[in-house]
This record gives C-alpha cells, structure tokens and sequence, in this order.
C-alpha cells in the first residue's frame, strides 16, 4: 500500500520549507532541521509505520544547505524518491542531497542572494536617496513573484525528479553569467558615480564627507 | 496613535528577520523595510532617505553559506523610528543605527547557538516517537529568530528618545563623527568586495561599458540596468545556442538514457 502523493501535499511541504528553512538555522547541522521538520507532516503520510517514519526522518535531520530557493527543486525531487522507493532510497536520497546543495547553493546564492540585490539595492537605493519610493516597490513585487516561483520549482523537482539537474544545470549556468553581465553592467556605473566622493573624501576627511551628507539631502 | 505606532514597528522588526531567514518577500533590503516603517510613522521622505543610505551601505554585503552581515535591516527601523520620532535626521539614524545593525550579528549568532540545542531535543523526541511535541517545538525557532530583533526594538522603542540621548551624549563626537564618515565610505568598500566575487576578467568589455555610460554620458542607473539587461539577454541567446549544438554531438545515438539511480 502506497501512498500518492497529491498536489495538495506538494504545496504544503514548501510552505513549510519556505518558512521554516533557514528559521531553524543552527551552526551544527545548518538547514538540515528546517528540511526534516518540513517534510516530516509529508512523511508522516509516506509512512504509516511509527518506526519506518523515525528512520526516514534521522536521514533527514543531518547537514543540509543550500539556498532557500534552490532547496524547493532539491526537495520536491526528495518527496519523489520517498514516494517512489522508500526506506530503500535512504542513502540515495541522501547522497542526492549532499552531492546537489553545493553546485546549486553557487548558483542560488550568485544569482538570488548577491546579483538580484545588489541590482535591485543599487537601483531602489538611489531612488530612494531623492525620495521616490518607486524602486522599492517593483521590488517588493518581484519578490512576490519569486515567491510564487518556489511553489513551480517544488513541482518542477516533483515531477522530473533526479533527471531535472542534468537538463537545468548547463542552462542555469548560462543565465548565471548573464546575469552576472547585467550585474557588473550596474555596479560599475556605481564605481563611476562613487569614485568621485571618494576622491574628495581623501583630502579632507571630517568636512567634506558632512557636506556629502547634506549634499545627499538637498538633492 | 504612538502606542499603535511602536507596536507595528516592533512587529515589523520581528517579522523582518523571518521573513529573512524564510519566504524572503520583504527580507531585511533596507529600502523596502525602510518604505513600510515610513508608512508606519507616517514621514515616507525621511525614511527613504535613511533607508537608500543604508541600502547603499549593504551593498556587496551578503551573508552566503550561513555567515552573518551587519544587519541594516534592523539599523533601518531604527534609525528611521529615531529620526523621524525626535525629529533629528539623518544623522541620528546612522549614528543609532549602524552600533544596533552591529549589535544585530551578535543576536543572531545567539539565536543559531540556542537553535543547537533545540536540534539535539528534537532529535531526541524523534527518537522517543513524541512527534506531537517535536512538531509544536518546532515553531521555537521562528519565535526566537522574531525575538531576535523584536527584542532589541522593543527596547529602544519603549524607552523612547531617552535612550538614545544617552547613546549620543555617552558615545563621544569623535565616534559619531567618525560613524558619520563610515557611512560615507562603507558603500565604496561594498561595491569592491562585490567585485572580488564577481567573474570581472571574463566580462572586462561589459564593466568598462557600464563605466562609460555613467560616467561620461550621465545616463541614470536605471537606463544602464537596462542595458545590462539586454546584454545578458544577447548573452543568454547566444550560449543557449552553443550549448544545444555542443549537446547535439555529444549525444548523438544515445536515445532513451535511463536516468534511475
């Protein structure tokens, strides 16, 4: 007797991991609690027997991390093998684990954690200096977006399952670095724009940076 | 009409660091959590003005792989709440902020060694088949992270200009004065450190592109995202092209791959 997992499962086990990931974050095992403790309403479905169900989630509560967003495809392949195999999965699943949250943690954290706010930060950041909210607000809305994104990647890992990272991973590395041309575009037309402050800060340090300040406000 | 003011500010700086560490909708970004505090207290210019400073300031500083940043989020509500309650400006913001987004390493540190301990009980309870109470536990780490920066807020909020006074007036100028400099230069030390991890030599045409524009034709940050946009478009396009090609005769004749493990 097998349990199917339905879509309902689905988008409740990346609820959970959206909230809980890096909210159990700990120096010891880092995101691994937040991966047990989201998958284990699921598991407990998985598997009825009380005794298969503490084994399946010991294997889940040992190191895990990776950046959030990326985690949703990773998991959502996980929920998979635990549907598909079993307790036999076990150290497929956690070798799958380990193998994948590095290569995916350079890529989520390049592209989500670094590029994607620093464009945003230098954009909304400025805009914010003259008091116009605008930037702030487009990215508060892409962030929704993003947010909605996670629940395709928990489905998109569920239904490719292992095969997803061989198809995606060539694909996600060419848009890391095209990414990482618009970000360099946008930093270094900052380098241009700060430079001249520093300049002038060298000289006289105390006053002139005060006269930035008031500078910053009048404009 | 205060009171209702303080309460939504400490709620706001709870619910930052959760949604930090969780769906990151609002994160810590100092603009967009400095929008919403400007809304709360009602002085949407000021905030923003002190929220684009510290942005400025965060740039280039991420917390990757578990490590911890200055947390400019917090230095934000703070700041903001400080500046636009007594009425004092920028510079009080920054000279408040920046010692509580220090501060804010600290607690967080605190957080995720307390979280040490609530793994092993956790791990124990599973071990003991108390699931019930493993999942109701479980929410004490979203609860502590909320304290994380509620706590420190409530503080300063509760205790009003007073407090703050006493931080101005027990910190000598030379600090603050030197505070205020940090806050000048911390952006240019931002954007280097960004620069170290980025593939500069790979996309040197790209870097000098983005220089010129701003630097000699004046074009707005804006109007060169855009640009970078479209070069990472054509970027984007191209490799794609290359990369089906180079798959089409690496794996030639070998149809139906049989991916299980």
């Amino acid at each position: 007797m097998k349990y199917k997992v339905t879509k309902n499962d689905l988008r409740r086990a990346c609820w959970r991991w959206n909230w809980f990931c890096v909210n159990m974050f700990n120096y010891e095992t880092q995101e691994g609690l937040g991966v047990a403790i989201s998958l284990a309403p699921l598991l407990r479905k998985i598997y009825p027997n009380d005794d298969e169900y503490e084994k399946a989630l010991t294997n889940h509560f040992r190191y895990f991390n990776t950046t959030p967003i990326m985690g949703n495809l990773l998991l959502g392949a996980v929920v998979a093998m635990e549907e598909k195999d079993g307790l036999k999965a076990a150290e497929t699943i956690q070798s799958f684990k380990t193998s994948m949250m590095g290569p995916h943690a350079g890529i989520g954290d390049t592209i989500f954690w670094v590029l994607w706010p620093t464009i945003m930060g230098s954009l909304s950041g400025y805009m914010a200096l003259q008091g116009n909210p605008l930037g702030a607000i487009v990215w508060l809305t892409v962030n929704i977006l993003l947010y909605i994104l996670k629940y395709w990647f928990y489905d998109v890992g569920y239904t490719s399952g292992t095969k997803l990272i061989d198809n995606l991973g060539t694909k996600l590395n060419i848009f890391t670095e095209a990414a990482s041309i618009m970000g360099l575009t946008v930093i270094c037309s900052l380098v241009a724009t700060v430079v001249k402050v520093s300049t002038s800060l060298t000289f006289q340090m105390g006053k002139v940076n005060l006269a930035l300040q008031t500078g910053v406000l009048d404009k | 009409m205060q009171l209702v003011q303080d309460i939504l500010i400490i709620i706001l700086a709870g619910y930052m660091t959760v949604d930090e560490d969780g769906p990151v909708i609002m994160s810590w970004f100092p603009v967009i959590v400095g929008m919403i505090t400007g809304f709360i207290m009602g002085d949407l210019q000021t905030a923003l003005v002190i929220a684009g400073t510290f942005q400025l300031m965060m740039l280039g500083v991420a917390a990757l792989g578990g490590a911890s940043a200055p947390n400019y989020g917090l230095a934000t509500i703070i700041g903001a709440f400080i500046a636009i309650r007594t009425g004092t400006g920028i510079k009080s913001a920054i000279a408040v902020g920046i010692p509580v987004g220090l501060l804010g390493i600290q607690l967080e540190v605190v957080c995720r060694i307390i979280n040490n301990f609530l793994i092993h009980y956790i791990e124990r309870l599973n071990a003991e088949h108390k699931w019930n109470k493993m999942r109701k536990l479980s929410y004490l780490g979203p609860t502590l992270f909320f304290l994380q920066t509620a706590l420190p807020t409530a503080l300063i909020v509760f205790s009003g200009p007073t407090i703050v006074d006493l931080i101005l007036k027990v910190i000598p100028k030379w600090v603050t004065d030197g505070l205020t400099v940090a806050g000048g230069m911390l952006p240019v030390g931002g954007i280097a450190m960004l620069l170290h991890y980025m593939p500069i030599k790979k996309f040197l045409p790209y870097v000098m592109i983005g220089f010129v524009i701003a630097a000699y034709m004046k074009v707005p940050v804006l109007g060169i995202a855009i640009m970078g946009l479209a070069f990472g478009y054509i970027y984007y396009v191209k490799e794609s092209k290359n990369d089906i090609k180079n798959k089409n005769v690496a794996t030639n004749g070998e149809e139906g791959d049989d991916y299980d493990e």
